[in-house]
């Protein structure tokens, strides 16, 4: 549905060039949503805005519903656009008009009758929740209202391709979710294939059905969201799935924590979990081979695609040598296992 | 103040009016075409067009550094062609309308690029024409700036409408001129200029309430 062929994207700034992007070829499948995730700079915004060129590359094709836009006139090239649907950060509506004006602005556009486009704002309006808002202006909207009226507003001109450019990062973590199942409910309903950049893991683990990782220009590693999740190959992959996961030691540890064993102070672990080791029923098989218990002080276990991968952390208590070994037992199973210090 | 004084003052302030909204009319019909081009024409913007831009940009810059007073001067023997006729309201005009056009326009580039350039990029994303895009996004967006430049302008004009005055484009300045810096009568002068005074508030204070009237960005 959307093919990007060896796109290059070079700015000059000052005489000097700048490689937004560089030989950077993707494919997302009809129906699928596709995650762009990368840390600010990377160049995923320019990957996005290349798509439907307002961007144009330096080298490369891009192929979107079988079109391949860069060789089209102006004109043809805006009619294309009206095809692919395109939501922003910050929104973008209108102030001058009304939640109603502003979805009717793209069949505006193309010279839609006045009562189709009444019937079809109100359709839209429906599906998003905000019918009640339809003569409000924008200024008077929530974050995550505004968003929805940009939804409604883009699918008024039944894209076959949408693009999220950072749709949900202005948004707090609770709309961020009521948003990300909006668009997860149109993906199964309409069957619209979305391409989204972000740089939050969160986002591509809660909705993206494959993901890629871009950095300096390049994307270094793409696959399913469950293959990346279960076994990253690059560093910074395994970075962004770390971030996605919360990890603090309660309050009430971190000030008994001392670094050395003395006393009668247990060892505090920190177990990291991949899509290996979450399988296997590894805590209880440790508290029977080594006589060690297990106190959960924390756990977050998560589920992206198939993947199942957290962090959990816990007390062992037994004698030195059988922590140690149960510590290695851990480990042998693909758990990463840190001692952080005993309490 | 006997009757004659009377209605001369009102038929000057009828002809500063007409003066002042009419070339202000004929400003905007040449400036806010001017003005939208100024800015499409910009870098980085949906027609950038760098010679383009800087003649248009240069021809601007030399009319409005022409003093006005020697704008009507200079414009005499275009006028003459064009109304036939040198003296009077019809004649003033001219070169009032072409002294406040690319006053406008650079007053429409300034609020054109108040505009957050997303709206644009949004735009062009659902295939807006740059015509579809002038229309629909960027002068609604920036109407009430437009609107505020626009009291600024038919300010300015009935300061150059008073200044015409001087060389016998009528309205109140010629009067003011004539009783006031030619014959001191202190009455008539005062009546002329509370009367400007008068016209200026009033064209303000209509502009900040219709630009608020047009103004939904909070």
């Amino acid at each position: 549905m959307i093919e990007l062929r060896n796109v290059t994207k070079t700015f000059y700034k000052n005489k000097a060039a700048i490689h937004a992007l560089s030989d950077v070829s993707l494919e997302v499948a009809e129906g699928e949503i596709f995650g762009v995730i990368g840390a600010s700079g990377a160049g995923k915004s320019t990957l996005i805005r290349c798509i439907n060129l307002l961007e144009r590359p330096s080298k490369g094709e891009i192929i979107v519903n079988g079109q391949a836009l860069t060789t089209l006139s102006p004109r043809q090239l805006a009619r294309e656009r009206r095809h692919i649907g395109m939501i922003f950060q910050h929104f973008n509506l209108l102030s001058s008009r009304t939640v109603f004006g502003n979805v009717a602005f793209p069949l505006e556009l193309s010279h839609t009758p006045a009562h189709e486009i009444k019937t079809r704002v109100n359709e839209l309006l429906t599906l998003v929740g905000l019918q009640e808002k339809q003569s409000d202006y924008p200024a008077s909207l929530s974050g995550g209202q505004k968003q929805r009226v940009a939804i409604a507003r883009t699918l008024a001109s039944n894209p076959r391709v949408l693009l999220c450019d950072e749709a949900t990062s202005a948004l707090d973590p609770e709309t961020t979710l009521s948003i990300l199942s909006l668009l997860k409910d149109i993906n199964r309903r309409f069957r619209i294939t979305i391409l989204l950049i972000t740089h939050e893991m969160n986002v591509v683990k809660a909705i993206c059905d494959k993901v890629a990782i871009i950095s300096e220009g390049t994307l270094i590693e793409q696959g399913t969201v469950s293959e990346i999740f279960s076994h990253p190959r690059k560093e910074l992959t395994r970075r962004f799935i770390a971030s996605s996961v919360h990890f603090s030691i309660p309050e009430e540890y971190r000030q008994r924590l001392s670094q050395l064993p003395d006393g009668p102070g247990y060892p505090l672990v920190k177990l990291e979990f991949n899509a290996e080791s979450t399988d296997l029923p590894l805590l209880s098989t440790v508290a029977r081979l080594f006589n060690v218990d297990n106190h959960i002080v924390s756990a977050q276990l998560e589920q992206a695609g198939t993947a199942r991968f957290g962090i959990m952390l816990v007390k062992l208590t037994g004698t030195p040598e059988n922590t140690q070994l149960a510590i290695e037992y851990y480990i042998a199973n693909h758990v990463k296992a840190e001692i952080l210090g005993y309490v | 103040m006997s009757e004659p004084m009377f209605w001369m003052l009102l038929n000057g302030l009828w002809e500063t009016i007409v003066m002042t909204f009419v070339s202000g009319f004929f400003g905007f019909v040449i400036g806010l075409p001017a003005g939208v081009l100024l800015f499409l024409t910009r870098k980085g913007q949906i027609l950038d067009n760098r010679p383009v831009n800087r003649a248009l940009s240069v021809f601007v810059n030399i009319f409005r550094s022409i003093p006005f007073i020697i704008l009507i001067v200079w414009m005499i023997p275009f006028t003459r062609m064009l109304v036939g006729t040198s003296i009077g309201v019809l004649a003033a005009l001219v070169p009032l309308s072409v002294g406040a056009a690319p006053f406008v326009g650079r007053m429409v580039e300034n609020s054109l690029l108040e505009v957050p350039h997303g709206l644009i990029e949004a735009a062009r994303a659902m295939g807006a024409t740059p015509l579809q895009i002038v229309r629909k996004v960027l002068l609604p967006e920036a109407l009430p700036s437009i609107v505020n430049g626009a009291s600024i302008a038919l300010i300015a004009l009935v300061g150059y409408s008073a200044m015409g005055g001087a060389v016998g484009a009528g309205g109140l300045g010629q009067i003011g001129y004539q009783y006031g810096y030619v014959g001191y009568d202190i009455l008539v002068m005062n009546t002329v200029l509370i009367l400007l005074v008068a016209l200026v508030f009033l064209i303000q204070l209509t502009g900040q309430y219709i630009s608020r009237k047009v103004d939904h960005r909070k």
